[in-house]
Parts: structure tokens; sequence; C-alpha cells
């Protein structure tokens, strides 16, 4: 059998890529153990996913997604997180919801049940998700309720801590390539 | 180098064409090899040794069969309604959200608030790795504003520190019973703690007690033993949003907890705690029953607070990012511009303050900065400036490099 490839293997190395992370020495830290505090900060990294993925890689490129799954006699709205899966739920198939409605598909059905999930997901301390582009009546009814009630539906880009790649720092900006082609054209 | 050659013109010559027969299988044999899946997620020997327990109550819902009738009959009777059918076909039908919300927290929504408290690491920041419990009790917390308004906390929605400047009202349903077939009982005890596991100043993996009653009989929060009294949120500038956690214990019986009382209410090293430490302590005899949480971020209401009642300066932090990946620094180094070199292992705040201060010295207090020059590449630069000297000046006048940062 292959052995798996340990990387790096010199142990000098180790230490110096761990000392970039853990803190300096003499300088007073603290640990904020909130797990969703550097997204909500947006500082941690979201999943880039494989090269040859979807063009950037939208589909995966998330930290907190909605994903509505409707069926010929029900609909469920859930909030995705990208490691913990489903945490928010809410679907006319649950009593609570049914109970009031008339059908469990129709328009209405959709509105209320937009009302439910925005105030559960609010409820919750989410107010930002990113989302497929759907389209039908009713599910683009369904989206511009949650808007309404106080999501946005556009989740906010990381921050990047890094550097530009595209600026060098030790030759200032990169020039775009200058077609002259279109020079030649408007002259 | 002549060598070489000769083996390549063997290589390439009619004779030593090589060619592939067949597929030899490098490895293990597919089926009986490890598929990706079990290579990522390895197989644990001793499951016991992970298991996770429910230190809660458990539940026994009333049978479904006994449930259907009655929402059957419901159904059946709404359908027949005319004007309720009216408003649901002209898309008029607005649900009761209130209603909604507490049909779910007899049904699912227990089981659900426990999925948006594992998410937020809940149990794993108070009671360690391997305990979770399901809410059972629904507590109803709010801050006050005025006589009608009021800043309710749900299951980690955001509030600001100086709307938490006194205590909340707290009512929970005290009846309590584990099945739906038993009587609930009246006579209750109860204990109220409000942690925050995030941002111990000295201590790592501990948390600050804010509020602390014990005893609690019934519903009445005023009758019951206050150990800790009430503390405002103090999330310090910088470290983003900090969990503050309400965990309601049923009591067996009456219990001290004067070992908990604070020595003195200015330190606020006093207010060192550990929930973990806690519950082991008194386990036989409570069990957590209710949970929620909000979250929140600085304000300037913290800062008071610490220069009031702790005599403290305000601590300010910054996320430390990780630091760049460095070759080790030479003597000499070649084909290296000196300068650049030099910023590359000096501290980046110092650097950045360097290219500010060069940046205010031209700039006029009150005419504000220099004006850019219209074609700053046809400007001529003296030949006896060093090259390097120039090439920064080149990059000054384009707005280029490092000085970007200080903009």
């Amino acid at each position: 059998m292959v052995r798996p490839r340990v990387f790096p293997h010199n142990k000098q190395i180790l230490k110096r890529i761990k000392n970039t992370v853990s803190p300096v020495e003499s300088e007073k830290y603290i640990i904020n153990r909130n797990p969703r505090n550097l997204e909500f900060l947006r500082i941690a990294a979201k999943p880039k996913g494989y090269h040859l993925d979807t063009p950037f890689s939208k589909e995966c490129n998330y930290w907190h997604k909605l994903v509505v799954t409707p069926s010929a006699k029900f609909v469920t709205a859930q909030l995705v997180h990208h490691q913990n899966g489903p945490v928010i739920e809410a679907s006319t198939k649950e009593w609570a919801i049914k109970k009031q409605l008339y059908k469990t598909s129709d328009l209405s059905a959709y509105t209320n049940l937009a009302k439910v999930f925005a105030q559960r997901c609010l409820e919750s301390g989410i107010h930002e998700m990113s989302t497929k582009p759907y389209s039908g009546t009713k599910i683009e009814k369904f989206m511009e309720i949650l808007q309404e009630n106080g999501l946005n539906l556009n989740e906010s880009p990381e921050i990047n801590s890094k550097p530009d790649p595209n600026i060098n720092r030790y030759q200032g900006r990169k020039m775009t390539p200058i077609d002259w082609k279109d020079i030649v054209e408007h002259h | 180098m002549s060598f070489r050659a000769l083996s390549f013109l063997k290589i390439c010559s009619p004779q030593f064409i090589q060619a592939r027969h067949g597929h030899r299988i490098r490895g293990v044999r597919p089926g009986v090899a490890k598929s990706l899946v079990e290579k990522l997620n390895p197989k644990i020997e001793d499951e016991e040794l992970v298991r996770r327990f429910d230190i809660g109550f458990p539940y026994e819902r009333t049978p479904r069969s006994l449930e259907f009738r009655t929402r059957y009959e419901h159904l059946k009777k709404q359908k027949k309604d005319f004007n309720f059918e009216k408003k649901a076909r002209s898309n008029q039908l607005e649900i009761d959200l209130e209603d909604v919300k507490n049909e779910w927290l007899k049904s699912a929504g227990p089981l659900q608030l426990r999925k948006i408290a594992e998410h937020y690491g809940i149990y794993n920041d108070l009671f360690g790795k391997f305990a979770y419990f399901v809410p059972r009790v629904e507590m109803s917390i709010r801050y006050a504003i005025d006589k009608d308004n009021y800043h309710p906390v749900f299951n980690g929605n955001r509030l600001e520190p100086s709307q938490t400047k006194q205590a909340p009202e707290v009512s929970f349903n005290h009846k309590f019973s584990i099945s739906y077939k038993e009587k609930p009982e009246e006579d209750t005890m109860w204990t109220l703690i409000l942690t925050n596991p995030d941002g111990h100043l000295t201590k790592e993996n501990s948390e600050y007690v804010h509020w602390m009653i014990t005893n609690i009989p019934k519903n009445d929060i005023a009758k019951g033993e206050q150990i800790v009294p009430y503390l405002q949120s103090i999330p310090f500038k910088g470290t983003g949003y900090h969990r503050y956690i309400f965990v309601l214990y049923k009591q067996d019986k009456k219990l001290d907890f004067s070992e908990f009382k604070l020595e003195n209410e200015k330190n606020l090293g006093d207010r060192t705690f550990s929930t973990f430490d806690f519950y082991k302590k008194y386990q036989d005899f409570i069990t957590p029953a209710g949970l929620s949480f909000f979250q929140t971020k600085w304000d300037e209401s913290v800062g008071e607070l610490l220069h009031n009642q702790f005599d403290m300066k305000q601590p300010i932090f910054e996320y430390d990012f990780p630091r760049a990946f460095l070759k080790y620094q030479k003597w000499f180094p070649k084909k290296q511009p000196f300068n650049l070199y030099l910023d590359r292992y000096a501290d980046p705040k110092e650097v950045n303050k360097r290219y500010l201060e060069q940046r205010l010295a031209k700039t006029h207090p009150f005419e504000g900065p220099e004006p850019k020059l219209l074609y700053p590449n046809a400007q001529p630069l003296k030949k006896e400036i060093p090259s390097w000297y120039r090439t920064e000046m080149r990059k000054e006048r384009l707005g280029r490099g490092r000085i970007i940062d200080t903009e």
C-alpha cells in the first residue's frame, strides 16, 4: 500500500509554520470560542471548491445557504451550513404551519412559510445567506418576502487579509495588456 | 553527456520501442481497498469512548394515533369554511406566527433548538465534548425598554450591550412532566445561570458568570436566592460576537450554593466560573432543562462600565491574522533590492507608520495634500539621485506600491 505523504517532513519548518499562527510571546490575547464569530466578522475562509468546479464555484462558495425544495404537495426551506449541514428548517409538512393553511403548496402557503422561516433565522442570529437563482412565480414571491422580513440574500464576501495578487508590491500595480487592435480601430 | 545522447538514440531506434502490455494494478485492488469516504472518516474501534450522552430530560410524546384523529377533524372542518378558502385562493391568508411558534415548541421545536445550539458550539464549550441536552422547558427572557417595549432573548439573536444594562424579566413554565401520561409537578425548584464562555481575560477555556439565582420556588425569580448579582454584558473591543447563555436547571431538592458567592464585587476575576466543574459537582441533584442565549458586540457602554465599576482601563484587541512565512533572512542577499528586502522582514506596522509619516509630511494642514502631476512620467528626475530612490519617487508619483496601504 502507498503510504500517505506527510507534508512537510522537516520539523524546523513545521515549528516555523506553527509560529506564524500562534500568538507572539509577552503579548496579551484572548480566544473567542464562538464558532460563528469569524464568519460574522467575514474573516473566516469560504470553501472555494475544486479547480474544475462551476465557474467561480458559486455553488459551494458560502457559509450559509438557503435551499428550497418544492414537491407536488409540500415545500421545505432549509438553512444549510457548509460544515454542519442543515441547521434551521421550516416546512409545510409541520403540523404547526399546516394547521392554519388551506393548501400546503399554493401561493399563500409559500408566502406564509417565508414569514415563519425568516422569523426562525432572525431569532437564531443569522441575517445573511446565499442562494442560487430560483425561477417560478411562487418561489420568487417566497424570496421577496424573505427580504421584506429583514434577511439579506446576498452573503457578503470574505475579507482578504492577504495582499491582492494583482498588485505587485515591488513593481507597482500590474497593468492589463493593451489591445493594439482596439487602438487602431479608433483612429 | 555522450552517454546520455547514446542512450537516447538506443531508445528511439525501432528495436527498443516501449509498449505497455496490459494494466498492472498498483496497491490493493478496488473493492478490498478503502474507498475515499472510508479514508476521510476513519472507523473508530471503540465507539463507547466517543459516545455522547443526553444529560437532560427525556420526553414521551403523545402517540400519533391520538394526535391524528384531532388533526384530521380540524383540517376537515377548516376545508369546509368558504371564507377561509376565498382568502387562501386570493393570497390574503395570514397565519398567526405566535400560534405557530407555540405549536412548534410542543412538537419538533426542542429538537431543532438543540441543532441550533450545537451549531453555536454551546454544549461543547459548557458541558464538554460528550454531553448534550434537549431544552424541554421554554423560557421567555426579555430586557425592558419601556412599559410595553422589550428586547427579547431567543436562541442566538443579536443585542447591544447598552440594551442589557438592567436584569431581564424571566418567566418559564414551572409545571413539569416527563411524559404526556403523567400529571405535571407543581412544587418545583430551579436555578438560573447566565455565563459568557468567550473572552475570559486571564484564564483560557473558562467563563465569567454574570448572574446566578438558585432555589427558585415555582416560577418566582424574586423569591430565589441571588448568589451572584447581575452584570451587564461586556464584550471587549475588537473581539467580535460573544455568546451570553442562560441555562435553567431543575433541582431535586433545596441546595446550598453559597460557595459561589462573590468576595469582592469590584473584582472581575472573582466571577471566573466553569459550568463543567459546577455540573460535575451537583450532577446528582440538578438537570439542565432550559436554554436560551443572545450575541453581543462591543459598544460604548462597555468602556463606561469598566471604568466605573472595576476601575479598569478598557482593553482593545485586534484579530491576529496568520503572518507571512518567509525564508531565513540573509546577511548578503544577492539580486535583491536592499530597501524592500529589509522592509519584508521588519514589523509591518512600523513600515506602514513610516510610509504614513512620509505622506503626512507633504500634506498641508489646511490645504490638504499636494495636487497630483498631470503627466508624472514626463517629469525629469535628476541623475545625481541614486537609482533606488528614483524608483521610489516614481512609484510615489504614480501612487503605486506599498504606499497604497496608507490611503
